[in-house]
This record gives structure tokens, sequence and C-alpha cells, in this order.
């Protein structure tokens, strides 16, 4: 089972009570919760908040293609994936992304929970600005898709 | 032909709109469009460099949602996303 969304914060937050219901299972034994938040230091940079852009559609399909490769990666029985993402503007300690995963066993789980954060990282079109105290604002330097 | 270029992360600092139009005589490839960006970018903000390293450094998408490459052929009104190096999380 997988569920994957952009939550845009002008309407919703991300709640950890949505993942948890839905990773609900009897037949798995183990749940991870990744929760990212915004931090308050970056490069010796004081952080007040943070804006996350996204091209929603090809988050969705990334989103999915992470969760097909991780099928055929770890062959896992049973596994079920919560991912929300955020779009917009937060503050300091708030949810930037929630990845919920439950397996059978908790070796399975934590090995998934990591795969999807590190893929999100290296191919899914999200893009962070930093909000700092003295009210400069910066894109984030991110890693390169490579198509030429 | 107009290309609507759907501007994302820190290429959206090239317009206060969400997009920028190109209007192309002849079928270019996506190659050529990031030259007309960088064209663009050398009128608009005086060559400002960091801009062009983004368009340098960013990739294209389709309006099908695939990502093309720089061959790729862009021979009518369409739009394509424009995707600068990424960092979610």
């Amino acid at each position: 089972m997988f569920h994957a969304k952009v939550v845009d914060i002008k309407k919703e937050k991300i709640k950890l009570s949505n993942a948890e219901k839905f990773i609900a299972s009897s037949k798995c034994g183990a749940s991870i919760y990744f929760v990212g938040t915004v931090r308050d230091q970056n490069n010796n940079k004081k952080v007040t908040g943070m804006t996350y852009d996204s091209h929603d559609q090809m988050v969705i399909k990334s989103f999915e293609e992470i969760y097909k490769s991780s099928i055929s990666k770890f062959k896992f029985d049973d596994q079920v994936v919560f991912i929300e993402h955020i779009k917009g503007h937060i503050l300091l300690g708030e949810i930037s992304i929630l990845i919920a995963v439950a397996c059978k066993h908790r070796d399975q789980a934590y090995e998934l929970s990591r795969f999807f954060i590190e893929e999100i990282k290296k191919k899914t079109p999200i893009w962070k600005k930093e909000h700092y105290e003295n009210e400069d604002s910066e894109w984030l330097e991110g890693n390169l898709i490579q198509s030429k | 032909m107009k290309i609507t270029l759907e501007l994302f992360g820190a290429s959206r600092e090239f317009s206060n709109k969400e997009y920028l139009e190109f209007f192309i005589k002849d079928q270019i490839e996506v190659k050529d469009l990031r030259n007309e960006i960088i064209h663009f970018l050398d009128e608009n903000f005086k060559g400002n460099e960091k801009f062009k390293k983004i368009v340098e450094r960013s990739a294209f998408c389709s309006e099908e949602n695939n990502i093309i490459k720089d061959n790729y052929k862009i021979t009518k009104d369409q739009k394509i996303g424009i995707i600068p190096p990424i960092g979610g999380g």
C-alpha cells in the first residue's frame, strides 16, 4: 500500500495521525516514522523559516517511481509507505516531510525508510528557500538532475 | 511558436510571474531554449552570473512531466518546465 501527497501549507499541515492510520497493519511488526523539520541554523546563519517549492505532478510521479523501485530492490513481502511533503512557507520546528513505513521486521523498516529519504533528496523536484533573521533569504543549492 | 517556460525553485527569481514566454520562429531543441533563456537574462538582468549558472545547471521537463534531454525538439506551442538542482526533505 502506498500514499503520496504534496501538502499545501495554505490549506493544511502534515499530520502524524494520518500516517499512523494509513500504515496500521496486523501484517507488519515494525513501523518507522521519519519526520523532517525546519532547524534554526544552517551554514552559520540563523534560520527563521523555509519556503518549499515543488513541481507537484512530477513530485507524485517521482514518489511513485521510488516506491516501485523499492519493491524491486528489496522484495519485502509486505510494505506500507506513506509520504507527504510540504509546499509553501513553514516556520522553525514545523514538519516539511513525513515518511512512514511499516514492514514485517525492524531491519526492513529501517532500510526502507532510509532508502526513501535518500532517493527523494536525489530525484524529487522540490526546492528550498531559507529565510534568515535579517530578513534575507536564499534558495539552497541542490542536486543536479542529469539530462544533457 | 510560443514556449511557456514554467519557473521553479531558484529560477522563480527570473520573473514576478510563474512563467516566462519565448516566441521562436522555427523548431528548436532544448539546448537552444537554454541559450534563449541565458540571452533573456543577459538583457534583463545584465548577465547575472548566478542566474546564468542556474540555467546551465538545470534540467527541463515536458508537458507530460518527463525529464527531456538537450536534443529534445520543440516543434509546437507548449509548456516546458525548468528544473533547477533539487533539494527537498
